[in-house]
């Protein structure tokens, strides 16, 4: 079968730069073909899409050998431009910024499809509705009416898949369809995507930076590292034998290891009663929490954005000043209640990371001062003694002193949170919680991390509270396991108890969200 | 000076004026034989000329408009800068306090604010000014008051925004007090915006003190400020013109220079916030 587009050679220059930013890179794709492309961010996925389309920013040139339907085409060419929209479409990763704001969807679908087929109003409006409930969107009549704010992140997605469908393209660019939306929707998402494949035949250049997720849907996979492609093949071959270390590394983040045995010791941390309401919020934010955590134990707190699992976490270490109510008791003492000196005293036992490795660090102090602040707080030590301390704890989360006098703007996502961590460990806390430590870094990180903190549970006996979306770490790390949604706890207990019996429909849905290439 | 040569033309060419000029108001004494205050009777109203050691030409009763441009500069500039760090102390510190504490503390603070920008300020200043009378102290702080108001708006919303920042509550979750926040998170974060908009609060400062000057509010006579020159010359326009233009094109100068200057400070400013996000 001809391809229906290909490129030979693709190379990305910043001008008068000898380097390529990309490449040389070699792509081609078949009718009804899903092509998967991925890498790390910062691998020059994106700009692979956007030289296709033509639409590099100022000052960056392409060159290469493309074609279009067996045409050749010129890069940033009047011809290869005319094709945008009609035979080449392209679906941008963010949807609540791809969308303008102040227009109705409708509106906006509506638009395009004039523009692209040349149809007055009247059928363009008709044709809008068509495609919106080809995309099995809701109740098309009203949603048209809707602003983008109005739509949920599931929906703004396929709004977005619609306005790209609305030349009838031959060839869809998804760049992260699915990175900004939950396991279950982006399943959803890509279901979609893929039943549209078959349908409309197109042939669909998948972005992603979850090679796992990619292998459910594309027939073929690029393994892009540094601009420069390090295996391509078919998805059975890619997940058989993988030959790059790289490719195996990122298939690895799917297999992490299963936890090992903690010793687990008498209770620590008990919340009872536990619930939060915001002010003006009409419904908690968390409703009747209740858990016992024990020493040395694992406990995951599983759910969705939005589903309260992180202001559970945050009212633990008494973060939210107003409208938390019940109990939270740290070896029979309530945190809740504590006088400023007695809080003061029990912070010390309790160490957090949170999601943004990078927001949790201050841009404008050192990294030693950064480790030594909860030190400068909590003792007497001299600036010597809190360096001698800063190193060790960095060694302790696998890195060196030469990181002492650095910023943090000089560190990896992954460096960034071994930092934090090791900024949460300096007291030698009884209790470690992590708000969704992992999820803001890449496939590898995460799994280095994930590791990292299993190691630190077992060799310390330290409780970990780890808040998590990601069903892959939470299974990696769990002794125990608490399923939130819409701010009520809908299931707890053992964690093979909840992975295999899991009672609630909900919880099946998150069990089953990761789709697994095998299947 | 690796720095100064990647700035742009036009900075350079204003940062190299203003500093050529406060250099010369602080040496002014030194550098010209001419006292401001003291009349040269053989020389009422000249024009400008080399030959009589004018340069600037002389005043209705004889005083060197050198001379006192530069005296005037000296009180002007002066009053500029004390004025502008009594504002920049006042709004980064209401500011800070008001975004990172929150709920009541701030909505009071920001009503206030809110309050104070709503009065015709100069209006007061002009009343304190003629009631207590003109004292050094009373106009830096008037000067002070009327423009800190912008810089605590934004210091508290930059504040607010802190307050939320993961490495404050990381810090507060350790357990930091209030001034460890402030001395350690605040403050560094705070500080490099607020030393951009001192650039834009100078020349304001400026402003009002000229324009107080103008009316008389500013400094008695003998003494000078760019203000009181302009209402001086501006008497003597048709008679001797030169004693309007030479203190006008200064502090016309020095203010586009400082507006400039904290234009492309600004500038600077929003492409480091592009970068980092």
């Amino acid at each position: 079968m001809t391809p229906v587009f290909s490129v030979e050679n693709l190379q990305v220059h910043l001008a008068k730069q000898s380097e390529p930013l990309l490449g040389p890179l070699s792509l081609q794709c078949a009718q009804s073909e899903c092509l998967g492309l991925v890498g790390e961010s910062g691998s020059g996925k994106s700009l692979t899409a956007l030289s296709l389309l033509g639409l590099l920013p100022p000052g960056l040139q392409s060159s290469g050998h493309l074609q279009f339907f067996g045409e050749d085409i010129v890069f940033n060419s009047p011809r290869h431009l005319a094709l945008l929209g009609h035979a080449i479409a392209w679906m941008p990763q963010d949807a609540s910024a791809a969308l303008h704001p102040l227009r109705t969807v409708g509106d906006q679908l509506c638009e395009s499809i004039k523009v692209l087929q040349k149809i007055p109003a009247g059928e363009a409006k008709k044709a809008a509705l068509h495609l919106f409930a080809q995309l099995e969107l809701p109740e098309p009549e009203q949603l048209q009416h809707r602003y983008p704010h109005q739509l949920s992140g599931g929906q703004r997605q396929r709004v977005l898949l619609a306005i790209a469908l609305a030349g009838k393209p031959k060839i869809l660019i998804a760049d992260e369809p699915t990175s900004a939306l939950d396991p279950r929707l982006a399943r959803e998402a890509l279901e979609l995507l893929d039943s549209l494949r078959r349908k409309l035949q197109l042939a669909i250049l998948l972005i992603s930076h979850d090679l796992p997720l990619l292998g459910a849907y594309a027939q073929r996979v690029t393994v892009l590292q540094h601009g420069k492609v390090v295996e391509t093949g078919s998805v059975e071959q890619i997940f058989r034998d993988a030959r790059h270390p790289y490719t195996r590394e990122l298939l690895a983040a799917e297999h992490l290891s299963a936890p090992a045995a903690h010793v687990i010791g008498a209770s620590i941390l008990q919340v009872d009663q536990l619930s939060i309401r915001y002010p003006r919020a009409k419904t908690n934010a968390v409703d009747q929490a209740q858990f016992d955590l024990k020493r040395g134990e694992c406990l995951v707190v599983l759910g969705e954005s939005g589903s309260g699992k992180s202001s559970l976490g945050r009212a633990c270490l008494r973060l939210i000043k107003h409208g938390v109510h019940g109990s939270v008791k740290l070896d029979g003492e309530d945190i809740l209640q504590a006088s400023r000196q007695r809080l003061r005293l029990l912070r010390r036992r309790m160490g957090v990371v949170f999601q943004d490795p990078a927001a949790s660090l201050n841009p404008r102090r050192k990294i030693v001062d950064i480790i030594g602040e909860p030190l400068c707080i909590q003792t007497n030590m001299n600036a010597v003694q809190r360096r001698t301390r800063a190193s060790e704890l960095l060694r302790q989360v696998g890195m060196d002193d030469s990181a002492l006098d650095r910023y943090r703007h000089q560190f990896s996502g992954g460096q960034q949170q071994r930092i934090a961590i090791a900024r949460a460990l300096a007291m030698s806390p009884d209790i470690l919680l992590c708000d969704e430590a992992v999820s803001a870094l890449d496939a590898h990180h995460r799994s280095e991390i994930v590791s990292l903190l299993g190691d630190i549970v077992q060799k310390r006996g330290l409780a970990l509270v780890f808040i998590t979306h990601d069903l892959a770490c939470a299974k990696a790390l769990a002794d125990q396991v608490l399923v939130m949604d819409k701010g009520r706890i809908l299931e707890q207990g053992s964690a093979t108890n909840i992975w295999q019996h899991a009672q609630h429909p909900v919880t099946r849905a998150l069990i089953a969200a990761r789709p697994h290439a095998a299947s | 000076m690796p720095y100064f040569r990647s700035f742009p033309t036009s900075v350079r060419v204003c940062l190299v004026f203003l500093a050529v000029l406060s250099l010369a108001c602080v040496l002014g004494p030194w550098l010209i034989r001419f006292d401001p205050h003291r009349p040269d009777w053989d020389f009422l109203s000249t024009a400008p000329s080399f030959l009589s050691g004018h340069w600037f030409g002389t005043d209705a009763i004889g005083r060197d408009i050198l001379a006192r441009t530069l005296a005037g500069g000296r009180l002007s500039l002066t009053i500029g800068v004390l004025s502008s760090i009594l504002a920049l102390a006042l709004g980064v510190s209401i500011g800070a306090i008001a975004g990172y504490a929150g709920g009541w503390t701030e909505r009071v603070i920001v009503r206030l604010l809110d309050v104070m920008s709503a009065l015709p300020f100069l209006l007061i200043v002009i009343l304190l000014l003629s009631l207590f009378g003109r004292s050094m102290f009373l106009l830096l702080a008037a000067i002070g008051a009327y423009v800190w108001i912008d810089l605590a708006r934004v210091m508290r919303s930059e504040a607010a925004r802190l307050r939320e920042a993961p490495f404050v509550l990381a810090s507060i979750a350790a357990g930091a007090r209030f001034d460890q926040v402030l001395r350690w998170h605040l403050l560094p974060n705070l500080m490099p915006i607020a030393w951009v908009y001192l650039g834009l609060i100078l020349p304001q400062a400026i402003l009002v003190e000229s324009f107080l000057g103008f009316l008389g509010l500013s400094v008695d006579e003998p003494s000078a400020s760019w203000g009181s020159l302009l209402y001086e010359g501006a008497q003597e326009m048709d008679s001797a013109p030169w004693s309007l233009i030479f203190p006008a094109f200064f502090l016309v100068a020095t203010l586009a220079s400082f507006q400039f200057l904290g234009d492309s400070l600004r500038d600077w400013l929003d492409v480091r916030k592009e970068d980092s996000r």
